[in-house]
């Protein structure tokens, strides 16, 4: 696969920025209450591309909506109408700036799932629309943990432009795809000068070292998920979940959580039918119409979680339901971090 | 105000004279010096508690939790704190008989920046008003009337138009993503089954649509007006930082001024404005 890199500036880069908003939609972080969340803009100024890590939604609602419309419908005494929805707003051409690189490596494992035994094809769409532009990050976050996961942080291709900031001022732009190289071809014009990979990859490589050595967490994801697979009944579920108050919001900002509900919204006789996320952690989640729930305590909502993301969804699709991002532990209230979990549990090991 | 070693004291005296089965407290977070809330059950346990200035989450939450529930508990409460306790009892969701409860004369409480949170500085109540075993000193501040301060927040909002007023909560709900973290860290909510979380209501639902978080935020506050304690458990846990303070602050200050000076959860038994029907009710309040 031939990719091609590019040399520019601060000043450079602004100019790409603007060339991508004005070749295609483009979503971007923006601030509101001192959180950063992905929106439409316009200008470079609307956005920060390089907002903290910490402070930044998931790009997962781009792609798997935190509602999203599945039908409408006309219920009346006579009968019940169905029908399509309106076409889906976020299925256009668009690029999205400053993706993190645990954001972008989410949906290849969303993939997995969405391509599975039923194959969503608003998913699909958004997918194949899509140019991710993502930011390596020069330091990991007090609760980032993607380089001990499953995947090639340096050589991800999970993204299709990749922007690096080099040594003495220099920014790299570089394609990682066929789809990010046409990009290229499109948006770079004057402000950014072609390089070879010979004189790039040094520099390439000295950040990455950089934000490498930055981890304060570090793990074998390997012992974790054999240690967990075989621990099932082990009480330490019950001592970690212990001070958990359910809020869910951490299957909210996951950006791999992919549970959803089905609810109504209807006026009169018309309505419309929503698909919204919802969270394993919530008491009523498995909560059959019969009454019966199989985990209506708190541990073992928390065990489906930790199991879910390190042992079934790994069997299942070969991929761990984790990126390593930190986000569930930075919303959380009580700092529960889903890597202590996971840690302490499987080192508590086998119960007899 | 640093009462570490009094409550590990108290905690391991409970535990050895076998008062209680689990311990509701701080301890340091592990990565930096802030505080998360734990339950301790094992006496051992007992020297990972701590309480300071960081020690922010209400840990009355923690009395609808799987792991209190039919426990005898032992808990730390602060001014705020305490009240929504007062809340808990007199609304029958927890036994007095159940719980040994720590009270603190409370200082006030800093934020993860280190300032002091703003609950604290408009704070009315600091000392705890249910406790079997009191902390510090008491500020003698229970003479009520007269020092409440207005929210500077909703001052500053009131002064605005309306439109204004109404372009800004806009904003606060198409910013809720629906997770409602604030629910459930709030430990008034406590219903089992909570009206928002209907799947076929026709006024309810769980959709993400700034009317969805328009009927969710305004029904949750409405269901603490009169109630809420002002601890702000919900502003921490929620991920879109949403001010969510001011549609409480509002219900209380109106509460307060046209209910007989009424501060939710001060007096055991006092079941609060809503509870409480009269023909002379003021209503001039309502837009």
């Amino acid at each position: 696969m031939s990719v091609e890199t590019f040399v520019t500036d601060k000043a450079g880069l602004q100019k790409f920025y603007e060339a991508v908003m004005a070749s295609r939609e483009t979503y971007a972080p923006v601030e509101k209450f001192g959180k950063f969340d992905f929106k439409r803009v316009a200008r470079v100024t609307e956005c920060d591309p390089e907002s903290p890590i910490a402070k930044t939604q998931s790009i997962k609602p781009l792609f798997f909506p935190r509602s999203a419309k599945v039908m409408k419908f006309v219920a009346t005494s006579a009968g019940t109408d169905v029908s399509e929805t309106d076409e889906d707003p976020l299925a256009v051409k668009r690029a999205i700036l400053g993706v993190k690189h645990c954001d972008a490596r989410s949906l290849q494992v969303l993939d997995k799932v969405y391509n599975w035994d039923y194959i969503d094809t608003d998913y699909q769409k958004r997918r194949e629309n899509t140019v991710i532009i993502s930011t390596r990050c020069d330091r990991a976050d007090t609760h980032c943990f993607c380089t001990s996961l499953d995947y090639d942080v340096e050589n991800l291709d999970a993204l299709d432009v990749l922007i690096v900031n080099g040594s003495d001022g220099k920014i790299y732009i570089k394609a990682r795809t066929p789809k990010g190289e046409s990009f290229l071809k499109e948006t770079v014009t004057g402000q950014a000068s072609p390089v070879t990979d010979e004189i790039a990859s040094p520099d390439l490589k000295k950040q990455y070292d950089a934000f490498a050595g930055s981890f304060r967490l570090k793990m074998d994801y390997k012992e974790v998920n054999a240690k967990l697979s075989k621990i099932f009944d082990t009480p330490e579920f019950e001592n970690v979940s212990g001070n958990c108050v359910s809020c869910n919001t951490c299957a909210f900002v996951c950006p791999t959580c992919h549970c959803f509900k089905i609810s109504d919204e209807k006026v009169k006789d018309t309505g419309v039918r929503y698909k919204s996320y919802d969270s394993c952690n919530n008491g009523y989640f498995t909560l059959m119409a019969g009454g019966h729930n199989p985990r209506p305590v708190k541990y073992r909502r928390w065990r489906q979680r930790a199991m879910h993301k390190f042992v079934y969804y790994k069997e299942r699709f070969g991929e761990n339901l984790c990126v390593g991002c930190g986000k569930c532990t930075i919303a959380c209230p009580v700092n529960i971090s889903i890597f202590e979990v996971v840690n302490q549990v499987s080192a508590a090991g086998v119960q007899e | 105000m640093n009462y570490t070693k009094e409550i590990q004291d108290i905690a391991a005296k409970l535990f050895a004279e076998g008062k209680i089965d689990v311990f509701v407290g701080y301890r340091v977070n592990g990565f930096d010096d802030n505080q998360v809330p734990v339950l301790i059950t094992d006496p051992q346990d007992v020297s990972k508690l701590v309480f300071t200035d960081k020690s922010v989450f209400n840990l009355v939450n923690y009395l609808k939790n799987d792991h209190t529930r039919r426990k005898r508990v032992g808990l730390v409460v602060k001014g705020c704190d305490s009240r929504s306790l007062n809340l808990m009892l007199t609304e029958s969701q927890v036994k007095r008989e159940n719980l040994y409860v720590v009270g603190i004369c409370c200082e006030g409480v800093v934020d993860e920046a280190g300032q002091k949170m703003q609950n604290c500085t408009d704070c009315m109540v600091p000392d705890a008003v249910v406790s079997d075993e009191l902390l510090g000193t008491p500020s003698g501040s229970d003479t009520l009337s007269g020092s409440y301060k207005m929210n500077a927040d909703i001052a500053m909002l009131a002064e605005k138009p309306l439109t204004e007023r109404a372009a800004y909560f806009e904003e606060v709900f198409e910013n809720c993503i629906r997770c409602n973290a604030c629910r459930h860290s709030c430990p008034l909510c406590y219903c089992a089954k909570c009206c928002i979380d209907q799947e076929t209501a026709t006024l309810y639902n769980g959709a993400n649509t700034t009317s969805g978080a328009f009927h969710a935020l305004m029904t949750w506050s409405l269901h603490l007006a009169g109630r809420c304690v002002d601890c702000r458990n919900c502003e921490k846990a929620c991920p879109s930082h949403l001010p969510l303070h001011l549609l409480h602050k509002q219900n209380e200050s109106v509460i307060y001024e046209n209910f007989q000076e009424h501060l939710a959860g001060v007096v055991t038994g006092d079941r609060g404005a809503f509870y409480k029907y009269s023909l002379k009710d003021p209503d001039d309040f309502i837009m």
